[in-house]
């Protein structure tokens, strides 16, 4: 008897084994190397310095330059990647010719990793031999090479462009997904009452899209927010720190700076905020919900 | 039931431990009695790499070498996740920028400790060799390559420009630009490599300061001194933001450009003056690659003092060596000997460098010898590169923390040259940074 009382114990250990390994561990590691002093390059000072990696990251130069950085580009970019997977879902949803390959033409790009597509749009963006430059002046938007990298909006703006390129994809099957489970008879509902395209979809789409849409805006906050591949690839945060975002700064402090206590402490604080923020995404769409 | 909880058990437990236990890294295995080496650089010249290991592994049967090889771009990063995760390395490309970082961290070790005989070598080397391989009076490694920033320009540009010498001062540079410009043949005539990705961007920068006259950046108490008004740091970056949004000579693509763009700009004849390490002058004038090859010129670099950057890249042993044992430790010293050193009485490696690639070198005998002046006559002006080199000096303020100090740096540099602060505020907060690394230091 006590051996079948420890069976589901027994079957769900190495899956609690690995999950203690590869995320409560780090996680515990994280707090002890946030409350210690911590810089490589003095190998033998580990000193307890409770919240002093705190302060000095929430203190320091970078801290609220790239939160400014980051608030940006998850704006912008949890918008943008909201707007094309809304769009490319609508298209999809249509019964049109070639519906078929347009829905794994649309995801390519999802499945392409982010480092490879970060050094595409990198090339594409490139000021001196970049294929849109080369567009622009074929169609005279242009009158000679724009180097979009190396100016601080247009460096943001590329990341995004980048970055929803890369995610909207995904958005876009969510999306699709809760559109075909939208009954067709509450659309004919809408017409016989006088609505037109807009209405339908503002009273009809709209709601039946809001929880897939909820997801979708707590997901991508989360994807943008920790984007660092991104930013490695394609701008290192730069031009003048103009993309260093939080992401990033956490990466710069442990791999540039050899500050594993000041990274931590960043990644923690990352964390943290994220977890606001996903509180508050629920909060809303539940207090909608009961309105 | 009471079977399927054993076997859950006798399976669920190995796994546990293995995956517990797999997370240390261990050495690779000795084949057959040999020494493994592993050995990490950046990747350039791989197949030379290669065929030097072949080679040295027909001189040493006793030792084999694997070998792994990263960007130049990431190099130090994933250098320092190797040595924080402790992955096997034994012997790896450095570089002076990272020496005291490094050493500091406990990750290489001096090599002249245990091979004195490395100090045999540092007589025949350029002054600021010497310089850049020391740390704290130790000896870090045997030389991979030393280069100088070498100012370089297209002949065929300036004399459509009806300009007979290349500039000799900031002034002159900027003149000469916008006459090329105002006769449509470069848009920007300057180029630099000053992307905030690349480590070659302080130097470069440096190698400016260094031209100009009272040219410095720290004193040898590590004070910086480019702070003071009309320093020579706010001379460069006042005349860089004014060339960038100013006059608009310069690529404003030199903000995200590496060395690999800055070629790529000049060999198309879309930029006229360039800042590169001098071995890059070889590929400039490369006809494999542009119909512009020996077009470009080298002319010492524009300033009062015509200095520059003199830099050094090396073969260092990891501290993971000498807990290997003292066969790993032999092993490793004659590699950096064999590919930093002396065999059977000539620097062969160095000279095959700089024969098959163009590499600058250490050794100042190095360039009387016939084979390198023929060699590096094909594509430079090789007194001049000798002339330059001799006025190369290593960088300053090399402490622990300049990695530190240069990557935040770049970015200042950036606010300034984009015109988002006055040249004074980046060097005051550039000499800030560094005294509140210097003091978190003590």
């Amino acid at each position: 008897m006590t051996r079948e009382r420890c069976y589901p114990y027994a079957t769900v250990l190495p899956v609690l084994v690995v999950v203690a390994l590869f995320t409560v561990y780090p996680l515990l590691y994280s707090v002890h190397l946030s409350v210690h002093e911590n810089v490589l390059t003095r190998p033998h000072d580990h000193d307890f310095v409770g919240l002093q990696n705190f302060r000095e990251v929430v203190t320091g130069y970078y801290f609220w330059r790239s939160l400014w950085s980051t608030a940006t580009f998850a704006v912008m970019a949890v918008a943008a990647v909201a707007l094309y997977g809304l769009g490319t879902a609508l298209l999809l949803n249509q019964a049109l010719l070639g519906s078929a390959l347009l829905n794994v033409v649309v995801l390519l790009p999802w499945a392409i990793p982010t480092v490879i597509s970060g050094i595409i749009w990198r090339w594409i963006f490139d000021g001196d031999y970049g294929v849109l430059n080369g567009l622009l002046l074929v169609t005279g938007v242009v009158n000679r090479y724009v180097p979009w990298m190396s100016q601080t909006f247009t460096a943001r703006l590329c990341m995004v462009v980048a970055h929803v390129w890369k995610q909207g994809p995904l958005a876009a099957v969510f999306l699709v997904a809760a559109l075909q489970v939208i009954p067709p008879a509450l659309y004919d509902a809408a017409h016989i009452d006088g609505a037109g395209r807009w209405k339908a979809f503002r009273f009809v789409t709209l709601p039946y899209l809001k929880p897939t849409l909820g997801l979708v805006l707590i997901y991508e906050t989360i994807v943008a927010i920790a984007t660092f591949d991104l930013v490695y690839v394609m701008t290192g945060g730069g031009p003048a720190d103009a993309t260093a975002i939080i992401g990033w700064y956490a990466y710069t402090e442990i791999f540039r700076f050899l500050n594993l206590g000041h990274g931590a402490a960043l990644a923690l604080i990352l964390g943290v905020m994220l977890l606001g923020l996903v509180m508050v995404y629920l909060r809303a769409f539940r207090s909608e919900d009961a309105a | 039931m009471i079977n399927r909880a054993r076997a859950c058990w006798r399976l669920g437990l190995p796994l546990a431990l293995t995956l517990l236990l797999s997370g240390a890294p261990t050495p690779a295995p000795a084949q057959g009695g040999k020494v493994a080496l592993n050995l990490v650089s950046w990747s350039y010249g791989v197949e030379i790499v290669r065929d030097n290991i072949a080679k040295f592994q027909q001189r040493y049967p006793g030792v084999t070498v694997n070998y792994s090889d990263f960007s130049w771009g990431t190099y130090h990063d994933a250098m320092v996740a190797r040595f924080v995760g402790r992955t096997p390395t034994d012997v790896l490309y450095a570089s002076d920028h990272w020496l005291q970082e490094w050493a500091a961290a406990g990750w290489i070790i001096p090599i002249d400790e245990s091979f004195p005989q490395v100090r045999q070598y540092l007589a025949e080397y350029s002054p600021f060799v010497r310089d850049a391989l020391t740390y704290k009076g130790r000896i870090y490694g045997t030389p991979y390559y030393a280069d100088t920033f070498i100012f370089v320009y297209n002949a065929d540009h300036l004399q459509r420009a009806g300009l007979t010498t290349p500039p000799s001062t900031l002034d002159e540079l900027t003149r000469q630009a916008e006459m090329i410009k105002a006769k449509g043949i470069a848009e920007f005539p300057i180029v630099l490599g000053w992307g905030q990705q690349d480590p070659f961007s302080i130097e470069s920068f440096t190698s400016l300061v260094f031209a100009q006259r009272n040219g410095s950046l720290f004193d040898k108490e590590f004070h910086p001194v480019f702070t003071s008004p009309g320093s020579a740091a706010e001379k460069v970056v006042t005349w860089a933001a004014d060339a960038l949004g100013g006059k608009k000579i310069m690529s404003p693509t030199s903000l995200q450009a590496a060395n690999l763009d800055q070629i790529r700009a000049l060999q198309s004849g879309a930029a006229t003056f360039g800042i590169v390490p001098s071995y890059t002058l070889a590929v400039l004038n490369d006809p494999g690659q542009t119909q512009l090859a020996g077009k470009f010129k080298i002319a010492l670099m524009p300033g009062e003092t015509r200095a520059t950057v003199g830099f050094i890249r090396f073969y260092a042993i990891s501290a993971q060596v000498p807990r290997r044992g003292p066969d790993a430790m032999t092993a490793a010293w004659n590699f950096l000997d064999y590919f930093g050193g002396k065999v059977d009485g000539e620097y062969r490696i160095t000279k095959r460098w700089s024969l098959d690639k163009g590499l600058g070198f250490a050794q100042t005998a190095l360039f009387s010898d016939k084979e390198i002046r023929a060699a590096f006559g094909k594509w430079a002006d090789v007194d001049m590169l000798q002339k330059q080199a001799q006025l190369a000096r290593a960088k300053e303020g090399m402490t622990p923390y300049y990695g530190t100090w240069d990557v935040y740096s770049r970015a200042e540099l950036h606010k300034a040259y984009l015109g988002q602060q006055k040249p004074a505020d980046t060097l005051a907060n550039m000499a800030r940074k560094w005294e509140e690394l210097k003091a978190k230091e003590k």
